[in-house]
């Protein structure tokens, strides 16, 4: 085994994901402190322009285009993932813990015996070794774990764990042939495209969230133009959801999805803990909600107690004012 | 056709956690429930029973003892046959050693569909259920939507994937792990609540199953806990306050902006 730190780099329409390039950022770190090469996978078809783009954050880019990879399977990409790091014997592979991530490298692990830690948030260099910071129960608990050193190590981490740092010169690429073995039992029988948001829910920056308090489907309009002008994603409370004013796609909270955006604005919900587990990671939390002892307040960095009809207009103009100052 | 489903027990939302002085061990309020996405597993179980001819239900836990509610709340639910896999003594932080002891039980008594819950509500880790299809060399198809068993060993499968939803034909044995919009579990009748209350559940103990998939023992565990702690408070709220809404609108961006400094 050698100490080399390896990222798992996925790609959205052929262009790498922001999450990938904070686990090249953090893995950067990683590397140095071990003296250790830092190595980028993109995998895929029609993926060479993305491992170009992501070779600057790396010393070495390991690249399989092929068009056997254009859907992604388990098996497929699992059988390539799998040659490369039995070819390259890394120390640590890092990864996203999307839907992609959940379902590919638990089966890698296996394979490989690795050692598997998911759904981290951060991490830490202690010497020789790596502490990685794993939110339990919702985020109640937060636990430092550490992998032991004997095997590989696979860590998966939400999006938005680490900033993306600059990237540097730009490293090699090197082109692998690994084949790509679909599994005989699994018949891809249609594919149908939701979510054509722009922004993932989970990589997003900025999140404005509705509840109950939004009152009708139609309303969701406002936080949707919001969303737009800062470049981010509306979220829904699970009472919304339930209302179907919004899909579970935009679910926020404990049985729905996890997010930890820079900026994270709460209309009309109430700040039920259910809630709050998915959202309580977020670097800057506001909350809008007329009622000054709705819980959620005890989450937030900010508060406006008000009527959020009146507010959001507001807020809107006032948004839109500082977007056009930068 | 024989369906098994594997539940944990988890700490309810509202259960009080505790840490340890040393930061190494937590105390649980004794608050448990059966964990919310493994409810649409056990559901849809029943419904595949209820649309064909002689279907068994199998529903297994690695848990301590005190799992036997979770297992008899399933009974209830119309689950025929329940398994507790005695934990104590055992590694559960490692999800290799957990995915062996389940897989070895799932290979022992063989299976045509293993269904398991997107992720568990305490770790969140979306391990478990993939690792056992990866020891059982069987495929798997995560988040679960829609599921139609046919009579004739194959399944067509509704799944949610990065970008989109896909529809799969997976041919039996698999394993499948359910997401929320698959069904509605139902709440068990008193009927069924009297039938779990009279069923003997089989408690095992890991080391009797003979396991093939490698080492069960703790010092094989490749994770070590190090500490617990909580999560860093935030400092309190700050209200903005203004005479007009539009007034705290204003004072709210400036905050962002210039304190926060997140705009
Ligand atoms: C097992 C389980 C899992 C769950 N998972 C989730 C989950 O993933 N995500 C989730 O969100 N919930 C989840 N819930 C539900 C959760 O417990 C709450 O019921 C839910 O979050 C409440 O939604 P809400 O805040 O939108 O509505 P409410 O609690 O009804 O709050 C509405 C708020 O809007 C305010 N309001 C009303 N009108 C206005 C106005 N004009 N201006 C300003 N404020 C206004 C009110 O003061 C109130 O505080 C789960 C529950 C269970 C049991
Ligand atoms: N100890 C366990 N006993 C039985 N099933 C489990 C156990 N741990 C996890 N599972 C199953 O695996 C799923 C995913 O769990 P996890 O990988 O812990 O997020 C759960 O929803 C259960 O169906």
């Amino acid at each position: 085994m050698t100490r080399d730190v390896f990222v798992f780099v996925e790609c959205k329409d052929s262009v790498p994901r922001k999450a990938s390039l904070e686990l090249l950022s953090v893995g950067r770190r990683v590397a140095s402190q071990f003296s250790s090469g830092l190595f980028a996978v993109v995998v895929g078809s029609g993926v060479k322009d993305a491992a170009e783009m992501v070779s600057g954050y790396a010393d070495t880019t390991v690249l399989v285009d092929d068009e056997s990879l254009a859907d992604y399977g388990w098996d497929t990409y699992g059988s390539v993932l799998e040659g490369i790091l039995k070819k390259y014997e890394p120390m640590l592979l890092l990864g996203t813990s999307s839907m992609t991530g959940k379902d590919l490298f638990p089966r890698i692990a296996v394979r490989l015996q690795a050692a598997m830690i998911s759904d981290a948030v951060g991490l830490d260099l202690e010497g020789e070794g790596i502490k990685i910071k794993k939110p339990l129960f919702g985020g109640k608990v937060i636990s430092w774990l550490a992998p032991k050193a004997d095997s590989m190590v696979i860590v998966t981490f939400r999006p938005n764990s680490f900033t993306v740092g600059n990237a540097g010169d730009k490293g090699r690429i090197v082109q692998e042939q690994f084949t790509a073995e679909a599994n005989p039992g699994i018949k891809r029988v249609s594919f149908e495209k939701t979510g054509s948001k722009k922004v993932d829910l989970q990589e997003a920056d900025f999140i404005i969230c509705g509840g109950r308090g939004m009152k009708a489907a139609e309303h969701f309009v406002m936080l949707d133009e919001i969303a737009d002008l800062m470049g981010g994603r509306t979220g829904a409370s699970r009472t919304v959801v339930d209302s179907k004013w919004r899909e579970y796609d935009d679910q926020i909270g404990k049985s729905g999805k996890t997010v930890s955006p820079k900026l994270y604005i709460g209309c009309g919900l109430s700040g039920a803990l259910h809630h709050i587990m998915g959202m309580d990671t977020s670097r800057v939390i506001v909350a809008i909600n007329k009622d000054p002892n709705a819980p959620i307040f005890q989450y937030a960095d900010y508060g406006i107690v008000d009527d959020l009809f009146a507010v959001l207009p507001a807020l809107k103009d006032e948004l839109k004012k500082t977007r056009e100052d930068t | 056709m024989k369906v098994l489903v594997f539940i944990k027990e988890v700490a309810d939302t509202e259960a009080r956690i505790i840490i340890s002085s040393d930061q190494k061990d937590l105390e649980i309020e004794n608050k448990y429930t059966v964990n919310f996405f493994d409810e649409f597993a056990v559901e849809e179980a029943i419904r595949i029973k209820e649309s064909l001819k002689d279907v068994e239900i199998t529903v297994c836990t690695f848990a301590p003892p005190r799992a036997v509610e979770a297992l008899r709340t399933t009974i209830a639910m119309g689950a025929d046959r329940a398994f507790l896999i005695d934990s104590r003594n055992h590694e559960s932080d490692d999800p290799l050693i957990v995915s062996r002891i389940l897989a070895g039980f799932a290979g022992k008594e063989g299976f045509d569909l293993i269904l398991c819950g997107r992720q568990a509500m305490d770790d969140e880790s979306a391990n478990v259920g993939p690792m056992i299809a990866e020891f059982l060399k069987i495929p798997h198809v995560n988040q679960v939507t829609r599921l139609q068993v046919s009579g004739t060993g194959t399944a067509e499968v509704q799944s949610e994937i990065e970008g989109g939803k896909k529809v799969s034909e997976i041919s039996l044995p698999a394993l499948l792990t359910t997401q929320k919009g698959l069904n509605e579990p139902r709440v068990p009748l008193i009927t069924g609540v009297m039938k779990a209350m009279k069923t003997e559940i089989a408690v095992l103990d890991p080391v009797a199953i003979e396991i093939p998939f490698g080492s069960i023992d703790r010092e094989t565990s490749k994770i070590a806990v190090l500490s617990y702690e909580l999560p860093a408070k935030r400092p309190s709220v700050s209200i903005i306050e203004g005479a007009s809404p539009e007034e705290k609108a204003t004072g709210l961006v400036r905050a962002l902006k210039e304190e926060a400094k997140v705009l």
